[in-house]
């Protein structure tokens, strides 16, 4: 394709409203310069200086500059010039402030602090003072972004002066500052943040130069740190917990988190102090959430889950949870079982989450001699840390204690294998603990088995020999497995004569999630005289064709078995919905038949045409 | 040891940003003594700008919490602003919600605590970083920035003003999508092989120039701020309805990737623990892009082969399990012990009140929400330059330390690109 075509092409597509950029290969540099030199349209201009983007060398940068003016391609040619690399684009930016105003320098000036130009630093000074205060504000903006030492000695003058754009100076400077750090400048980096910091400015000014004088300073910091901390400005406090969260401790590991920990122990003077407290914590947790909290730092924490206000105890329970070891297992079996709650709650999520292999032995050694008051909590870890302690936990399940019983059922659900399973199948059939306990248990335990055939199974020999109640429990339990042996299992009770097992197993066949389940439901459409057993069968079987990935061929068989058996007109009318929304040449044959059926001429005609234009249509 | 691994684990941590850090817990008010109540000073005062169609749904999980106040909508339309009014003074029982046509006005009200950012993505960094100057808190829908540099300018604002940001990558804060994040994170699926996210589309497109219309009155549709940081177009009314497209992604690249991924490409972000972004990036071929970790794990884009869970699908596969997710609710696991005695919640529909409620309580406790800056910067980067390598069609190695491109010239030009006047980050 020729360059005119091509760009015909892009063109088009630009004016049609999006396009893409560089689809095909991109014309050169010499054909993108000729169309900014012709009488093209400003959409043809835009483009090409968006593909110049891209192509363009020190070669495009004069025809851009010429647009700079331009109130309409002055940005598409600065999308260009920022990006070209090289002297060329700078100076002719620095040559366009010289005889431009108003938006159209602004938007030079921003370029150029895009660019990070140092020779412009003598004219953005000068325009700090322009009559435009938008000019004098890009200014400003760009000497910040340029962020040399001539830069901040610039800005640091600038901030001498009073006046309105004081706050915006200083704005300026933060990033001058974060520049300058990056370069290696420090100490002049220090000198800015600290300059903004009494400059009389914003708040929100003062705390960001606040955040960058303690991250800058490193160790150092901590002082200053605490001191913002403990700020009575909600602003500067909250900026404290955020450098609180970044403060590198290099070269002192544990520095940081000593003093934030000291600060946290500090018995609170007032409410605010006392939320402090609280956050203090929080970042505690969050700067050891590797678990690599030093052993004082972490009794420091735990000595705040017990014996002081509520929300600190929360908090530092929520913490212990995420940096603790085993060492803070007695506090949280104690927090675990508290009168409280909201405590106990939290005690007990902690209590899961604390990290290592060591909590997991710590927490199957202390259940021989554990009492009833903190067995329910060391048996709800070991659930819900799935600790591999089966034989522990057996016993417990005839335990005295309700609290006890309960706990290791549940817990069970969580840990039990396979071989163990009969445990859980006692509980259905002798339950030991009141409610749905133990069918909970053996749900959750028989749905994740990685063998689901054997657990089905096991199952499916309970259910033989198990009380008519437990069966229909044991029933539900098949049905949630899955696979063939569950299928067989849950076939075999529809076919029996009790009527509860009869209900449970059609409801189960109703909601089955794979195709397999469509034969026996055929068979069992057919055999049952009950019309609601029935009725359930051969929707079952109708939801198979509607809903499951199918061949064509197996699709179309059930809706031809579905239309000889269903007697209601509306499950006639569901097939016969269902044959065009999967066409092919095996639907269509069977729609063409039920045309001949006495009733459903009329539904299964407009099926046929439906499946038929369908087909007609070409792929894609 | 123990002293070396904290060194080493927290040297991890504070290189990798701020992006892994827990939200902290919020103390119940019950348990202040409030019995459920929010007394004023807990209450956090909203406004929003932006807010459209996506926009009126996000406002609708804020109105739902106790302890909002929504005072104020700016936008450029003035059917959305009568509309999100008419919503809040229905909610408040009162006339109080103030309608602005400039968020400098909104974002000068020192009693507004946290902007709603629903504007179309011409807008999201721009308004980001404009709202987070000026000390608020900010929940920002998604895409959240147009290019490599907004990505990294939005993070560094954000940790510079301390701002707590939430983008609106609302999956984060749902429970499949959570677990299956966390299978892959604690290593239950084996190291880590591969990680799929799903594009919706692989093309880098740009949004044109249509044909000029007559300028609308400004206080009826504001086509100047409409146009905000995007480069000057005349007015047309199709690209003045089409905000959820404009400029979707920047002017030079954008498209599917960035349109989804920051949905999927920020889950599978969060399964490799918020890493720096993939280091190497491929080009379309037969309906995958495959892209690289620095650690050889693979980021591939992928438009089929996904089981039906619904939209917004993931896969993480390990060397000794995967895991599967959608919009469904659903999971899908390679074995169910890695289920592991755990109940997932399954809450299909992919609703954003619990990424609202989320952002909330880390404006009050000023940790980091899920969806925070350094988490979206490093999602958002895998997306644009995933759309670098599409619109250049070649492969294109990253540098995560310097953030450029290796040896490609071009495609380092695609890094950023300039805004219209005044507009500047």
């Amino acid at each position: 394709m020729t360059f005119a075509c091509r760009f015909a092409v892009a063109l088009v597509a630009f004016l049609l409203g999006i396009t893409s950029l560089a689809a095909e290969p991109l014309p050169s540099e010499p054909e993108l310069l000729a169309v900014l030199r012709s009488d093209a349209p400003e959409a043809d201009k835009a483009i090409t200086c968006k593909r110049l983007a891209i192509k363009g060398s020190a070669a495009a940068v004069p025809d851009l500059a010429k647009l700079l003016g331009n109130e309409r391609l002055a940005s598409w040619a600065r999308i260009a010039l920022e990006a070209i690399p090289g002297p060329e684009a700078d100076a002719a930016l620095r040559n366009a402030a010289g005889s431009l105003s108003g938006m159209r320098l602004v938007g030079v000036i921003n370029s150029i602090g895009v660019r990070r130009d140092a020779a412009a630093l003598p004219m953005l000074q000068a325009k700090l003072t322009d009559a435009d205060a938008e000019v004098a504000a890009a200014a400003r903006h760009a000497i910040g972004s340029i962020g040399t030492t001539q830069a901040a000695a610039i800005l640091t003058k600038a901030m001498a002066v009073p006046g309105g754009s004081l706050d915006a100076t200083a704005q300026a400077g933060v990033v001058c500052a974060e520049r300058l750090l990056v370069s290696g400048k420090k100490p002049e980096a220090l000198a800015l943040y600290d300059a903004i910091r009494k400059a009389g400015v914003a708040e929100q000014r003062v705390a960001e130069a606040t955040r960058g004088a303690i991250l800058a300073r490193g160790l150092e910091g901590i002082p200053l740190l605490l001191e913002t901390l403990r700020s009575p400005s909600p602003r500067l406090s909250n900026i404290a917990l955020y450098a609180a969260r970044e403060l590198d401790d290099r070269p002192q590991a544990g520095a940081v988190d000593l003093a934030l920990a000291t600060e946290m122990a500090k018995p609170p003077g007032d409410a605010a102090a006392a939320d402090r407290v609280v956050k203090i914590i929080d970042v505690l947790a969050d700067r050891n959430a590797d678990g690599g909290a030093s052993d004082a730092v972490l009794q420091a924490v735990i000595n705040s889950a017990t014996g002081r206000a509520k929300p600190i105890r929360l908090a530092a329970i929520a913490a212990v949870g995420r940096i603790g070891n085993a060492s803070a297992l007695s506090p949280l079996l104690v927090s675990a079982e508290d009168a409280d709650g909201d405590i106990a709650l939290v005690a007990n999520k902690a209590l899961s989450s604390l990290a290592g292999s060591e909590v997991d032995r710590e927490i199957v050694a202390r259940l021989p001699k554990a009492d009833a008051n903190v067995l329910p909590a060391l048996v709800r870890a070991i659930g819900n840390r799935q600790i591999a302690a089966v034989a522990e936990l057996k016993p417990l399940v005839n335990h005295a204690s309700d609290a006890v019983r309960t706990s290791t059922v549940a817990a069970l659900g969580k840990v039990v294998d396979l071989p163990n399973l009969g445990i859980l199948i006692d509980q259905v059939v002798k339950p030991s603990v009141a409610g749905d306990v133990g069918k909970k248990a053996i749900l959750e335990a028989s749905i994740r088995m990685p063998d689901r055939e054997a657990c089905a199974e096991k199952l499916a020999v309970a259910i033989d020999t198990a009380p008519a109640e437990a069966k229909v429990t044991l029933l539900d339990v098949v049905g949630e497995v899955g696979g063939t042996r569950a299928l067989a299992a849950v076939a075999a009770a529809a076919k029996s004569n009790d009527p509860a097992l009869q209900d449970a197993s059609t409801r189960l066949l109703g909601k089955w999630m794979t195709p397999d389940a469509a034969p026996v439901l055929l068979e069992l459409s057919k055999s049952f005289t009950d019309g609601k057993f029935q009725t359930r069968a051969i929707r079952g079987y109708i939801r198979v064709a509607r809903q499951m990935a199918l061949p064509d061929a197996e699709r179309a068989e059930i809706c031809r078995n579905a239309l000889k058996i269903a007697k209601d007109p509306a499950d006639q009318k569901t097939v016969l919905e269902i044959l065009p929304r999967y066409p092919s040449p095996a639907t269509l044959a069977v729609a063409k038949e039920a045309a001949t059926m006495p009733g459903l001429e009329a539904e299964a005609t407009a099926a046929a045409a439906a499946i038929e234009q369908k087909l007609a249509k070409p792929a894609g | 040891m123990a002293a070396s691994r904290t060194r080493l684990g927290r040297r991890q941590l504070l290189k990798g940003g701020l992006a892994a850090m827990a939200a902290p817990m919020i103390i119940p008010s019950s348990a202040l003594g409030l019995d459920g109540a929010v007394p004023p000073s807990e209450r956090i005062v909203v406004g929003g700008i932006g807010i459209g169609r996506r926009g009126e749904y996000d406002l609708g999980c804020f109105l739902e919490q106790p302890d909002v106040v929504f005072a104020a909508i700016c936008d450029v339309k003035q059917g959305r602003r009568d509309a999100v009014k008419q919503m809040a003074d229905t909610k408040y029982g009162n006339q109080d919600c103030a309608q602005y046509r400039d968020f400098h006005e909104l974002l000068d009200r020192k009693d507004i605590d946290a902007v709603l950012i629903a504007t179309g993505p011409n807008w999201h960094g721009t308004a980001s970083m404009y709202a987070a100057k000026a000390g608020k808190d900010i929940y920002c829908e998604k895409p959240c920035t147009k290019n490599i540099a907004e990505s990294l300018i939005l993070r560094d604002t954000m940790r510079r003003c301390g701002t707590v940001f939430q983008a609106g990558t609302q999956r984060r804060n749902l429970p499949h999508f959570a677990f299956a994040c966390e299978l892959a994170r604690t290593g239950r699926l084996g190291k880590m092989k591969k990680v799929f996210a799903h594009p919706n589309g692989m093309q880098a497109l740009m949004s044109g120039w249509l044909p000029e219309e007559p300028l609308p009155n400004p206080a009826v549709d504001d086509w100047d701020r409409y146009l905000g940081p995007a480069a000057w177009r005349p007015f047309n009314t199709k690209t003045l309805q089409d905000g959820f497209n404009f400029e979707k992604g920047g002017g030079l690249v954008g498209g599917g990737v960035l349109e989804w991924g920051s949905h999927c490409v920020d889950l599978c972000q969060w399964a490799v623990n918020d890493c720096a972004p993939p280091v190497e990036y491929n080009p379309p071929k037969d309906g995958y892009i495959v892209t690289t970790y620095a650690d050889g794990v693979e980021l591939i884009f992928r438009e089929k082969d996904w089981i039906p869970l619904g939209s917004c699908p993931v896969r993480f596969e390990g060397e000794t399990g995967w895991v599967e997710a959608g919009d469904s609710g659903k999971l899908v696991l390679s074995s169910p012990t890695l289920l592991a005695g755990r109940t997932v919640e399954e809450i299909g529909g992919y609703p954003a009140t619990f990424h609202v409620r989320d952002f909330l309580d880390c404006v009050k406790t000023r940790g980091q929400p899920k969806g925070n800056a350094d988490a979206a910067c490093n999602a958002h980067i895998a997306c644009h330059a995933t759309n670098v390598a599409i619109a250049l069609n070649r492969t294109v190695k990253f540098d995560n330390a310097t953030n450029t491109f290796v040896g490609d010239d071009e495609a380092n030009r695609m890094r950023s690109e300039a805004l219209r006047e005044p507009w500047r980050l």
